[in-house]
């Protein structure tokens, strides 16, 4: 059909020449150079505070003598604050500014048009975006959460707040970067639904703040099988359940009959004798955490926010299979 | 350029070829029951009314469309391939580049996700316009975006070449040089063009191919050479205050009838009746007679038709 002669020799000689970022990697780096520019900026940042503060706290308990004696109080000041609260937000963050944008602002601006009439089809397109997405969100994550571990896991116990706290516990290990990629592609499916920018983000904030709370509040404290611990009632819990996160708290009889906590909670103390006495209770019975099992559940968690990233993901390259973006 | 298309030609030659094309968005068909066949090397000028279907037309050709029915092949391979990609240029309307990007990373654009770019043409188009390589798109004007454009889309080095009203929000000035740049371009690589516009005096001047679209279907399609002298204007004596029956044998595509005297816009079927006075119309009363009476059978000059399954000439 066409016979316009072909410039062969500039197409070998560019064959040739060696590329080492081309395609659509080198379109998608040229595209988010400000924003991968600025996660790259907040992770240094956030990685230096989290060594500096590290580095005061292990000075002040080294000059206490800790652990042999008592760490001073406080022993860390309004910074940690700071930096938990960051951490905290830093998933919700990535999804508003890198996830919600991510497809939304070429669908608003038309250059999803421009890059798919070029010679690259559109799941090629979306793979190369959302591979730089979840690559820098992934990295960005992992190595704040493996530094603000490596800050946290050896003075747990001086630090505030129990480690199935949110703060701690989807901060640190592979839950801070399992959540953000779970949010970041919920942002990204909002943003391709959506197709406007401004709406995607405060859909996809609303969205993430929603998650959190649901995931707070009904999923972090099912990620793992409870123990029990029973002591006698007139007993304290021995030291070794320290760092164990309490469930829930009941009292026993010798024959392992449990009953409320309150159970026997009478206006006089005469009267939850006679109860305690008429029921047989002779144990405090604990429903616990161990800290030990903290690892194991933050990988069930980080699993099943892998498995919805998964869904997500391969929702949003079937959407756009079947229709245009 | 202009030669005539003949249906024995293979299926190449088509650069494309629509068969029942249709699409039905949730409000309704936007295009339906489409067949035409547009014959390689041509500038194609595509006609309509707004929401004629134009653009989900030029939608279906670019990929950004999927079909609710029927086939849509550019140079005989099905649109749904991804070979298709390499072989059409689209421009869209408001001609999307991204806005941070320079000129130069504009053209490396292309350069990165088009296999046969052709670097040399597309520098040229931007140098002949003055536009340093530096700039940022978002800093030109809208001639000068316009002009990036277009190199993007030559630079690609397509066989087809898809408009979607490309000089609609250019001054005069800049119409015109684009005009000249698109059809020079064209010419000299054999680029067959399909250019959506209101502008029909734009698609007079650079047109010899024409399909009209209203109301979501094919009204015309063919030769503009052949499509207008295909239609004769015809003043008469009505015959008591309606059309005359001598009519009858002629395709009438509009009618006028004005107290004793009527106007009509027809197809002659066969010699027309010594009383009338007859003229040539001009492609602006063609168009327009067809885009007013939707009623009108629809006319394609030899080729233009795809006849029904199978029939696909070998």
């Amino acid at each position: 059909m066409s016979t316009i002669p072909t410039l062969t020799d500039t197409r070998e000689g560019r064959a040739t020449r060696p590329r080492f970022l081309g395609g659509l990697t080198w379109l998608v780096l040229r595209q988010h150079r400000i924003t991968t520019l600025a996660v790259l900026a907040l992770v240094v940042f956030t990685s230096l505070w989290i060594v500096y503060q590290r580095n005061e706290l292990t000075q002040l308990l080294d000059a206490a003598g800790w652990p042999a004696k008592e760490a001073p109080i406080p022993v860390v000041g309004r910074q940690y604050e700071y930096l938990t609260m960051l951490l905290g937000s830093l998933p919700v963050v990535l999804a508003v500014f890198l996830g919600a944008p991510l497809i939304a602002a070429d669908q608003e601006q038309g250059t999803a048009q421009l890059v798919t009439t070029q010679s690259v089809t559109r799941r090629r397109w979306l793979t190369a975006k959302l591979g730089w997405c979840f690559l820098t969100v992934l990295a960005g994550c992992a190595v704040l959460s493996a530094l603000f571990t490596w800050f946290w896991q050896p003075h747990r116990s001086v630090l505030a707040g129990n480690w199935l706290e949110g703060e701690i516990f989807d901060s640190t290990g592979p839950m801070l970067p399992a959540l953000a990629l779970f949010l970041t592609a919920a942002g990204v499916t909002i943003g391709l639904l959506l197709r406007r920018v401004l709406a995607a983000m405060v859909a996809t904030f609303v969205f993430s703040v929603g998650a959190q709370v649901v995931w707070g509040e009904l999923i972090r404290r099912k990620l793992g099988t409870p123990r029990f611990v029973t002591y006698p009632l007139d007993g304290d819990l021995p030291a070794r359940f320290q760092d164990a996160y309490e469930l829930d708290r009941w009292v026993g009889s010798a024959d392992g009959t449990l009953y409320g906590w309150g159970v026997c909670a009478e206006a006089t103390e005469k009267a939850t004798d006679a109860c305690i006495e008429e029921k047989g209770i002779v144990d405090n019975v604990v429903e616990y955490y161990a800290h030990s099992q903290m690892a194991g559940m933050q990988w069930a968690g980080a699993g099943i926010l892998i498995a919805g990233t998964a869904l997500l993901t391969g929702f949003v390259l079937w959407w756009a299979s079947r229709r245009p973006v | 350029m202009a030669e005539t298309s003949t249906p024995e030609r293979v299926s190449g030659t088509w650069a494309l070829e629509a068969r029942g094309l249709g699409k039905r968005y949730r409000r309704g068909w936007a295009l339906r029951d489409c067949s035409f066949r547009l014959p390689a090397g041509r500038i194609c000028g595509l006609v309509g009314p707004n929401g004629a279907g134009k653009s989900t037309l030029l939608g279906l050709a670019t990929r950004q469309v999927e079909p609710t029915e029927g086939e849509l092949r550019v140079f005989g391979v099905p649109v749904g391939d991804s070979a298709v990609m390499p072989r059409f240029a689209f421009l869209g309307q408001d001609k999307p580049l991204f806005k941070r990007f320079t000129v130069a990373e504009t053209l490396r654009l292309g350069r990165e996700l088009n296999p046969g770019w052709d670097a040399a043409a597309a520098e040229r188009i931007v140098r002949s316009g003055d536009i340093p390589a530096h700039a940022r798109i978002g800093t030109l004007s809208g001639g000068q975006r316009t002009r990036v454009a277009f190199a993007l889309a030559f630079g690609k080095r397509p066989d087809l070449l898809l408009l979607d009203e490309p000089m609609s929000d250019l001054d005069p000035l800049a119409r015109d040089e684009m005009g000249t740049l698109l059809m020079a371009e064209a010419v000299e690589r054999g680029t067959t063009v399909m250019m959506s516009s209101h502008m029909l005096a734009e698609l007079e001047d650079m047109c010899d191919y024409l399909l009209v679209v209203s109301q979501g279907r094919v009204r015309m399609a063919g030769d503009a050479d052949a499509l207008v002298p295909a239609h004769t204007l015809v003043t008469g004596v009505t015959r008591d205050g309606s059309l005359p029956s001598a009519l009858d044998g002629h395709t009438v595509i509009e009618n006028r009838v004005q107290g004793r005297q009527f106007q009509a816009m027809v197809r002659p079927g066969g010699p027309l009746s010594a009383d009338w006075q007859v003229s040539e119309p001009s492609l602006e009363e063609v168009l327009l007679a067809y885009l007013r009476s939707p009623d009108a059978p629809a006319l394609y000059t030899p080729g233009a038709r795809v006849e029904a399954e199978g029939t696909q000439a070998a």
